[in-house]
């Protein structure tokens, strides 16, 4: 079964996600910042990422670059309440830089289910 | 008049001495006519025919004795000048002498003494000439005419000259007898005499004294100004034979006061026109001037209402004029900062008042002058950088908290949605799972536009044309409201566009044009909506930005509703600050606007009269640069984008994805070979950044050329990376090349050159 990494500070959104992704047989491993994120991050073994994009210590976007770039065929959707990094949106930079889904909080969980499946579905067109 | 010689008579016997006189005089003064008797009484009958200046008479032989010839001769003339020739003779003899009139003495010992004595009786005998010579009328009149610095001359019945002055000769380089006799239209031109000189010579004539001031060409000065004066010269019996005609230049006179006056208007139109309020007042403080702006300041009309009033009438705090009195009674000069004063229409002003002390040579007051100048200005500006200030920090904060009410929102809404899984439908639980979605949906709306107001969502800004977004909103207002409100248009056609989001832009007019129908409310109204385009300049003063742009749109809503407090006003961008009752509104809705509006660099302003109605004014920047006019965006052109940098290129890329394009990019060479090598589904245009380590220019150059594919290309290079660039210009696609670093307006112009 496919190993999503969830990266989000706020506790209960965490363990929403969690309970939701595991309830949909998904292996899931978690992280409260970008940090951490980049620690539990197992190349051979997380296939996507959801991760938030505004949070202390390291925030989404680097997570985003640096996950990218150690493994360039990982899926990647950004989640964000809103806020806004120079002349983008940060949810915009996010797709920018390697985001293959982003989503504005709040959001639909079952939307967020629909694109995982798709994003993680072998024959996921380029 | 001047006399320059000198008639000398040497009575003498003595032959000797007169060869000797004659040597030495001679010698030397070249001014001495010398005529010769032998005896007093050859020269006392040749007195009369022959006259001298000094006669110089030997007595040394003399049997008559000198008495009788001094008596003689003053018989005759007195005013000879009578020196004696003398051998020593004692003083008491000598005194004698000068007491009966001599006027000096020679002996044989100081014949030389003559030349000195010559000289001065030569000065003397002049001084007596002249005195003689004006003593009679007629000279006395005529040196007075010639040296005075008036052209004078006396004009008969015919209007012919038949006498003038030196000055006049001079003046117009002619000689007496070139003027005299001659007609005043002879001299002047037949046209100067008719039109200026002939009425009013005809008018002394009658016996009045004329004056009159003229222009006349001069043959050594060219045009001068003349004060004419005709003086009638009338005979005993009463007849006007003549006329005295008085001309004075007054050509510098003219110009001094030309100076004068004009150095005096330049002062008045100064003082007139300064922005700042002047006042004269007395050591009191009575008013006695104050010039216009003081005036418009004080909201007056007139300057006599103010004239005699004192200056603390207009201060607000009673006793504080009568301080800064003292104080510059002291110092002379004197800042008061802001004070608060009443204008003539009982308004409260801020002004900043300067007082100078004005003395007299000694140091004694005379007047003190006050410097005004309107602060409000200075005032609302400071008031808006706080309301500013005030609302980013709000902002900040709101946004904060947006942000976290999102997730848990997210939370919510997630196992909102996990429970409608696990409850079978259609029963009462999910139904009221559904509210729960329900309120967060509405509870998203929310923090949207707290993140709005707060500008943390960005817009999609594109060109828009404001007037077509105005207008549909006036048409949606319209089928919404009421009979009772009328809705006055006055849009300027224009094709001048805006960077904004249309959707956004929408939602400000709305917002305003529904503040205006429920400030109006049940009652009759109107609403005007104006659309103009303003100078950036002219808005500067309205605006508080440092940079402003070029162009404004301003749209103004006005409304005669029930209008604000300066105290609700000051704070209605605030978010949640509403004065409607609870659930007619979020009390977002302003600080919405506001946001939007300061997101694409405009800005609202409000102003408001309770009772009267409010106007709200949004200026919103012009797009500049490039012409948006022309601009065509082709939704269906796609932009292939070739960077080494991916950050950069995507950053880049994703600007430009605002303006319509379809942006596809290769940073590794296979998928470039993928995008160009399909025969169909080309891109139209590519932009290449020659940093490219994947796609090197030798790549471009080598695919290229294989496919034989033309597509225009953007060259963005290095500045010294020249060799590249050549290369890749030798294929003959590229339309643009751009130097590093670009700007993303510079990129964007390209674009569009390169798809014409």
């Amino acid at each position: 079964m496919a190993c999503i990494l969830i990266v989000e500070d706020d506790r209960d959104l965490r363990e929403m996600l969690r309970t939701t992704l595991i309830k949909r047989k998904y292996i899931v491993s978690e992280a409260s910042n970008g940090k951490e994120a980049l620690l539990r991050f197992k190349p051979s073994m997380t296939d996507l990422v959801i991760t938030d994009l505004i949070m202390p210590d390291e925030d989404g976007l680097k997570v985003i670059m640096k996950i990218r770039e150690i493994k360039p065929s990982i899926k990647i959707i950004a989640i964000s309440g809103g806020g806004k990094a120079g002349p983008g949106n940060y949810l915009d930079l996010a797709k920018a830089l390697g985001a293959d889904e982003i989503f504005s909080k709040p959001f639909s969980i079952n939307d967020l289910i629909k694109k995982i499946e798709i994003l993680l579905s072998p024959e996921q067109p380029y | 008049m001047v006399k320059k010689s000198l008639s000398l008579a040497i009575i003498s016997e003595d032959l000797a001495l007169l060869a000797n006189l004659k040597r030495v005089v001679l010698e030397s003064l070249d001014f001495v006519h010398i005529t010769y008797f032998d005896s007093e009484f050859s020269f006392l009958a040749d007195l009369p025919e022959r006259k001298a200046d000094v006669i110089l008479s030997d007595q040394r032989n003399n049997s008559r004795g000198w008495e009788i010839f001094l008596e003689e001769l003053h018989n005759q003339d007195n005013d000879l000048f009578t020196v004696f020739y003398v051998e020593d003779c004692g003083t008491r003899k000598i005194v004698d002498m000068i007491k009966a009139g001599v006027y000096d003495f020679i002996t044989p010992g100081s014949v030389n003494r003559i030349l000195p004595m010559l000289q001065k009786l030569l000065k003397e005998v002049d001084d007596k000439a002249n005195i003689k010579y004006l003593s009679t009328e007629k000279n006395f009149g005529d040196h007075i005419a010639n040296n005075s610095r008036s052209m004078l001359s006396i004009i008969n019945r015919d209007y012919v000259y038949e006498k003038v002055n030196a000055t006049f000769c001079s003046a117009h380089t002619i000689k007496t007898d070139g003027i005299v006799g001659k007609s005043l239209e002879e001299i002047w031109g037949k046209e100067t005499f008719e039109s200026k000189i002939r009425q009013n010579i005809d008018l002394c004539f009658q016996g009045n004294i004329v004056r009159y001031e003229a222009n006349f060409d001069t043959p050594l000065f060219g045009k001068r100004f003349f004060e004419v004066v005709f003086r009638p010269i009338k005979k005993e019996t009463g007849q006007i034979t003549h006329l005295l005609a008085e001309t004075f230049d007054i050509t510098d006179l003219r110009h001094s006061q030309k100076v004068v006056y004009e150095m005096e208007e330049e002062f008045k139109r100064l003082e007139t026109n300064l922005p700042i309020g002047f006042l004269r007042c007395d050591t009191a403080g009575t008013i006695i001037h104050a010039n216009r702006a003081y005036l418009k300041i004080m909201e007056c009309e007139d300057e006599t209402l103010i004239a005699g009033l004192g200056i603390q009438e207009f201060y607000t705090e009673k006793g504080l004029f009568e301080i800064h009195l003292s104080q510059l009674l002291n110092t002379e000069v004197k800042t008061f900062g802001r004070v608060s004063l009443y204008t003539c229409t009982g308004h409260e002003i801020a002004c900043r008042i300067s007082g100078f002390l004005v003395t007299d040579g000694s140091g004694n007051p005379l007047f003190i002058d006050f410097a005004f100048e309107d602060s409000s200005r200075e005032l609302m500006l400071e008031n808006r950088l706080l309301q500013a200030q005030k609302l980013e920090t709000i902002g900040a904060l709101a946004g904060g908290l947006a942000h976290d009410f999102n997730n848990i929102l997210t939370t919510i809404s997630g196992y909102s949605e996990l429970l409608l899984e696990e409850i079978p439908k259609s029963t009462p639980s999910a139904e009221k799972v559904g509210k729960i979605q329900t309120a967060v949906t509405k509870a998203k709306s929310i923090t949207d536009q707290i993140l709005t107001f707060s500008r943390q969502i960005d817009q999609e800004k594109i060109p828009v044309k404001v007037a077509a977004v105005l207008k549909e909103t006036i048409g949606f207002i319209k089928s919404g409201i009421q009979g009772n409100i009328t809705i006055n248009e006055d849009i300027i056609k224009t094709d001048t566009l805006i960077y904004a989001d249309p959707t956004q832009l929408f939602r400000v007019f709305l917002n305003l044009f529904t503040n205006a129908v429920q400030a109006i409310g049940e009652n009759e109204g109107t609403i005007s909506v104006k659309m103009v385009v303003v100078e950036g300049n002219i808005a500067r003063n309205e605006l508080n930005k440092n940079i402003v742009a070029d162009e404004y749109i301003l749209v103004t809503i006005e409304d005669t509703g029930e209008g604000m407090e300066p105290s609700i006003m000051e704070r209605i961008f605030e978010p949640y600050f509403s004065t409607r009752e609870m659930g007619k509104g979020t009390g977002l809705g302003l600080s919405v606007v506001h946001g939007i509006i300061a997101e694409i660099d405009g800005e609202i302003l409000v102003s408001s009269k309770k009772d009267i109605g409010s106007v709200f004014s949004v200026y919103l920047p012009v797009a500049g640069g490039y012409d948006f006019i022309n601009m065509k965006i082709d939704q269906n052109k796609t932009l292939l984008f070739i960077s080494g940098n991916r950050y950069e290129s995507k950053i880049l890329s994703l600007a430009l994805e605002n303006t319509g394009y379809k942006l596809v990019f290769a940073s590794n060479f296979n998928s470039f070979i993928k995008l160009v090598s399909g025969k169909n589904n080309l891109p139209d245009l590519i932009i290449y950044m020659d940093d490219s380590e994947e796609i090197t220019p030798a790549d471009l150059i080598n695919i290229f050329s294989a496919n034989k594919i033309e597509i225009p290309l953007i060259l963005i290079s290095d500045g010294n990376q020249l060799q590249t660039a050549e290369k890749i210009l030798n294929l003959g696609m590229v339309k643009q090349r751009l130097t590093k670093p670009v700007s993303l307006r510079e990129i964007h112009n390209a674009i569009q050159l390169s798809l014409i």
